[in-house]
């Protein structure tokens, strides 16, 4: 079967509204860490205005993704990106609609001590938002005690899916025999996505891995009435644990 | 608005010789399905179908197409995705 992508591109022009303008002379910004998902990439005059108000755009390539400043929901680790531009951007500023892409900018800062806001121009609706910390301190928490119970844990569940492009089976085979050789027990599972009314049936498992989608373990886990962490997590733990403190 | 490029999706599926279309959309163009698939049926003759469930990105691609006989997928709103395979 052959693939074909069509990126769905928006076809107004982009311009930034007055309230983000003012947001930048009121914080006295000089570097912007711009991003965008795939439909919001047309951002010349974006760029322009950002200039225009005496600021340097700073962009970076995140991994997965094909174009420079385009992020993807699995961008959600601090190396996820080609150049670490968060840490030297005085604002980072998101293009597009929805709250999925943007978050994974907060998520990859989970680690650092202080996070950066996000501001959100969304050109549909043309309307800014900002959102900080606070939009994912329940995925933050929720994340500290599931890797908690992952290290109490004795009978591990290892979720893999049939997903070619989630799909990560030779990293689960390691972590199991890893979690083998600590003396727990690992079963892996098999799904394509998931169901969350699934995970409760298997009583036997204390805890979860998930080595799908990273959003699985960061997301999901807040309405799950069981422990998941990303394998990311699970191959250190406990250092995971000490840098989330 | 989103452009479709139905223009270029008909062309593509012409030059590939497709004779059965699936169509993957994100949430917000699903309703846009309809206007799609009547496109894709009328200029090219393909038969269309319609993925009902997610896409969540060019990494969420439906599984057991071969069986049914789909020759293309045409997936909206996701470019090409580069896995990373070291390290997840």
């Amino acid at each position: 079967m052959q693939v074909l992508a069509v990126d769905a591109t928006w076809t107004k022009e982009i311009v930034l509204g007055q309230e983000v303008l003012d947001y930048i002379k009121e914080n006295n910004v000089k570097i912007v860490g711009l991003f965008a998902s795939v439909q919001f990439l047309k951002c010349d005059t974006v760029k322009k205005q950002l200039a225009d108000a005496g600021c340097e755009v700073k962009t970076t390539r995140a991994k997965r993704t094909d174009v420079e400043m385009q992020i993807l929901g699995c961008d959600a680790y601090h190396d996820s990106y080609k150049e670490d531009i968060i840490s030297v951007c005085d604002m980072l500023l998101y293009i597009g609609d929805g709250l999925f892409h943007p978050k994974a900018v907060l998520l990859s800062q989970a680690y650092k001590k202080n996070m950066k806001d996000l501001i959100l121009w969304d050109p549909v609706n043309e309307d800014m938002t900002i959102i900080g910390k606070e939009t994912i301190i329940k995925q933050l928490k929720k994340m500290k005690a599931n890797i908690a119970k992952y290290l109490m844990s004795k009978t591990v569940g290892i979720m893999v899916t049939t997903k070619p492009g989630q799909q990560y089976f030779d990293n689960a085979l390691k972590l199991k025999k890893k979690l083998e050789e600590q003396g727990k027990e690992a079963y892996i599972f098999l799904d394509s996505t998931f169901e969350t009314t699934y995970y409760e049936n298997y009583t036997f498992i204390d805890s979860w891995v998930n080595t799908a989608c990273p959003r699985i373990g960061f997301d999901d886990n807040v309405n799950l009435p069981v422990s998941i962490i990303n394998i990311r997590e699970a191959w250190n733990p406990s250092v995971a644990l000490e840098k989330l403190e | 608005m989103f452009e479709l490029e139905l223009e270029r999706v008909i062309s593509e599926i012409e030059s590939r010789g497709s004779k059965r279309v699936l169509l993957q959309l994100p949430d917000g163009l699903k309703p846009q399905a309809k206007q799609i698939a009547d496109a894709v049926t009328s200029k090219t003759g393909a038969e269309a179908l319609i993925w009902f469930g997610s896409c969540f990105g060019h990494c969420d691609m439906p599984l057991g197409l071969d069986v049914l006989k789909v020759d293309l997928m045409v997936q909206w709103g996701h470019n090409r995705y580069h896995k990373t395979r070291e390290d997840w």
